[in-house]
């Protein structure tokens, strides 16, 4: 070999060595990472069934199961749109580069996903990969659905295919170039897709396992719940830390004690997972109202728990942004605590006080007391001010319980200010929005 | 299965959905008209009920979520002695126009002068900024809770 081919081979060597590093670091670990013990195949674990239904549905056929499967893995929430009918997609989210428009899952043979064998169906949900062979983006989060079963995803199949069949044609997405390349996603898939079922690890409990399965191959929680990296893929490295996604605060779901779910009992999460609600710790609303309305509420009590304990597990990641500690119940009259924002006050006297009162906690229900709540206690007002554009409506054992949506009643200026008094009156530290921030907030919200 | 809820000291028994709004319960159900339907996402302030006292809009508030708790309405709000001031001096000033928010208007105001006998237009401001009025009283009923205050004839 002569000199001058040495010095490329060696050139050649070092590209490739540094790009696998780069994707190395860029990766990070798995979801399942952090736990550490040993795996092993699903069909080598004897200590339980952590994959599939609960025991009470295990005898049921597979359209039943199937709904199980389908209502856990909340299927429904990005592939309805409001007031359209149920899997038929066109729910538009709106991101940085262009908008995309979720898919029909109906049965319907052209607009649907009538013609999918179980293996066009697999290759979607595991693999990210259409029945034409075109590549899906990640907002399908595939690369959380990859840890399912084939029995599970075929059962999810056959409760969908169960469904009648819509005719509906999912609007085309408007992204901008490079983001409009399908094809490009074959790298990205390569990269950031695990492509692997779920391995049971023998040194954690089989609710443990239950939980994991759960949460991370079904429920996604870390799609909202993890922050991103410059891939926008998941950094695990940061699991549950909490991040912004379609314009709202997913907050801090590791087992911080300060920011995280540490000082939330077992009873405080079921109740939060299972009703929306969890005393002084407030209530789900926008995508979690959503998550809990569609997904967690249809749960078994014992799926809860695994999920509990799981959630248990995760190391504690803490968000310095929020406070140490939320604030405590404010004055009851108008007159006490903060006033600053004379304009904030005038909004919250006209539009928020006869239902949640001058001190936050509700004179109507609990559900809508804010005290102690991380909206009201993040500086950055994202959920206040969210909530006020879009309002909120929830289904409790109790029955619905609704806010009406501000956002075309007030202005950004309005919205605004009265976001920054709700958080300097009820929170530990106010915000500063300005009518800038809100029209973001306006532009990021899926519809 | 029966709802029971205490309205103005009674026991009333009812068959209603756990998620009706109050407002369809007492309106429809209990044939209590004087409470009014008007926007119907609690942002007018036609439809308030005091529960345990305090100001409500019941067109939002699940019958579900009042069971156990003291139900007042305008009907009955005349009993209490904040309401009966207040009743008074709407009819002293003459505050009615067309009279649709009125009860609304009464309700709310009855529940400030129990929490704050002596209010100031701070307070009443406070309290009443989400009662809305179309015809536009707000000058009577800004004199009539003070009159109500002070015990003042006009």
């Amino acid at each position: 070999m002569s000199g001058k081919m040495r010095i490329l081979a060696g050139i050649v060597v070092i590209a490739i060595v540094a790009a696998a590093l780069g994707v190395f670091i860029i990766r990070g670990p798995g979801p399942l990472d952090f736990a550490g013990g040993t795996k092993v195949a699903l069909a080598d674990y004897r200590a339980g069934k952590p994959t599939g239904v609960p025991p009470k549905l295990e005898k049921a056929g597979i359209v039943e199961r199937g709904e199980y499967l389908t209502k856990a893995a909340d299927c429904m929430v990005c592939h309805t749109k409001p007031g359209e009918k149920q899997y038929s997609g066109g729910l538009a989210f709106k991101l940085p580069f262009g908008t995309l428009y979720s898919t029909n899952i109906t049965p319907d043979k052209d607009t649907g996903i009538g013609n999918y064998s179980d293996q066009d169906f697999l290759n979607a949900v595991q693999h990210g990969k259409r029945r034409d062979g075109a590549r899906l983006y990640p907002a399908m989060p595939y690369t959380s659905y990859t840890f399912m079963t084939d029995e599970d995803v075929l059962a999810v199949k056959a409760y969908l295919f169960s469904r009648p069949a819509v005719r509906a044609k999912a609007p085309d997405n408007t992204l901008s170039f490079p983001f409009n390349q399908r094809w490009a996603m074959t790298f990205w898939s390569a990269v950031f897709n695990p492509d692997t079922r779920f391995a049971p690890d023998t040194s954690k409990s089989p609710e443990w396992n239950r939980g994991a399965y759960l949460a991370e191959a079904l429920a996604h929680c870390g799609e909202c719940h993890t922050p991103r990296n410059l891939g926008f893929a998941l950094d695990n490295r940061r699991k549950f830390a909490g991040a912004i996604t379609a314009g709202w605060r997913a907050f801090n779901i590791s087992s911080d004690k300060a920011t995280g779910l540490g000082n939330w009992s077992d009873q405080d999460l079921i109740s939060y997972l299972s009703l929306g609600h969890a005393p002084g710790h407030g209530s789900a609303s926008g995508p979690m109202g959503e998550a809990v309305d569609n997904s967690f509420s249809h749960f078994t009590p014992e799926d809860i728990r695994a999920i509990v304990a799981y959630l248990r597990s995760v190391p504690p990641q803490a968000s310095p942004d929020l406070p140490a500690t939320t604030a405590p119940v404010a004055p009851a009259s108008h007159r006490d605590g903060i006033t600053a924002d004379a304009r904030g006050k005038q909004v919250f006297a006209s539009a928020c006080a006869s239902c949640h009162g001058w001190s936050g906690e509700s004179p109507v229900s609990p559900m809508a007391t804010l005290t102690g709540t991380w909206a009201v206690n993040d500086p950055a007002a994202t959920n206040v001010a969210q909530i006020v554009i879009s309002g909120t409506k929830r289904h409790t054992p109790d029955g619905a319980l609704s806010m009406p949506a501000f956002g075309k009643a007030y202005t950004d200026d309005e919205i605004a200010a009265v976001a920054n008094y709700v958080t300097a009156r009820f929170g530990a530290k106010g915000s500063k929005l300005t009518a800038k921030d809100v029209a973001e907030l306006r532009e990021q919200t899926a519809e | 299965m029966a709802t029971v809820l205490t309205i103005n000291g009674e026991t009333k028994s009812f068959d209603a959905p756990p998620d009706m709004p109050l407002l369809w319960v007492l309106r429809d159900i209990l044939g209590m008209t004087g409470t009014k339907f008007g926007c119907g996402i609690a942002q007018c302030g036609a439809c308030t009920v005091h529960v345990d006292g305090k100001a409500v809009r019941s067109c939002v508030l699940p019958v579900s979520a009042v069971e156990n708790r003291a139900v007042t309405t305008i009907e009955a709000v005349g009993n209490t002695p904040a309401g009966a001031k207040v009743q008074k001096a709407w009819l002293e000033a003459e505050v009615i126009q067309c009279g649709y928010c009125q009860s609304g208007q009464i309700m709310a105001a009855a529940a400030l002068l129990a929490a704050t006998p002596n209010p100031d237009d701070s307070d009443i401001d406070a309290a009443m900024a989400g009662n809305i009025c179309r015809c536009g009283t707000y000058v009577r009923i800004r004199e009539a809770i003070k009159q109500a205050a002070n015990g003042r004839q006009s």
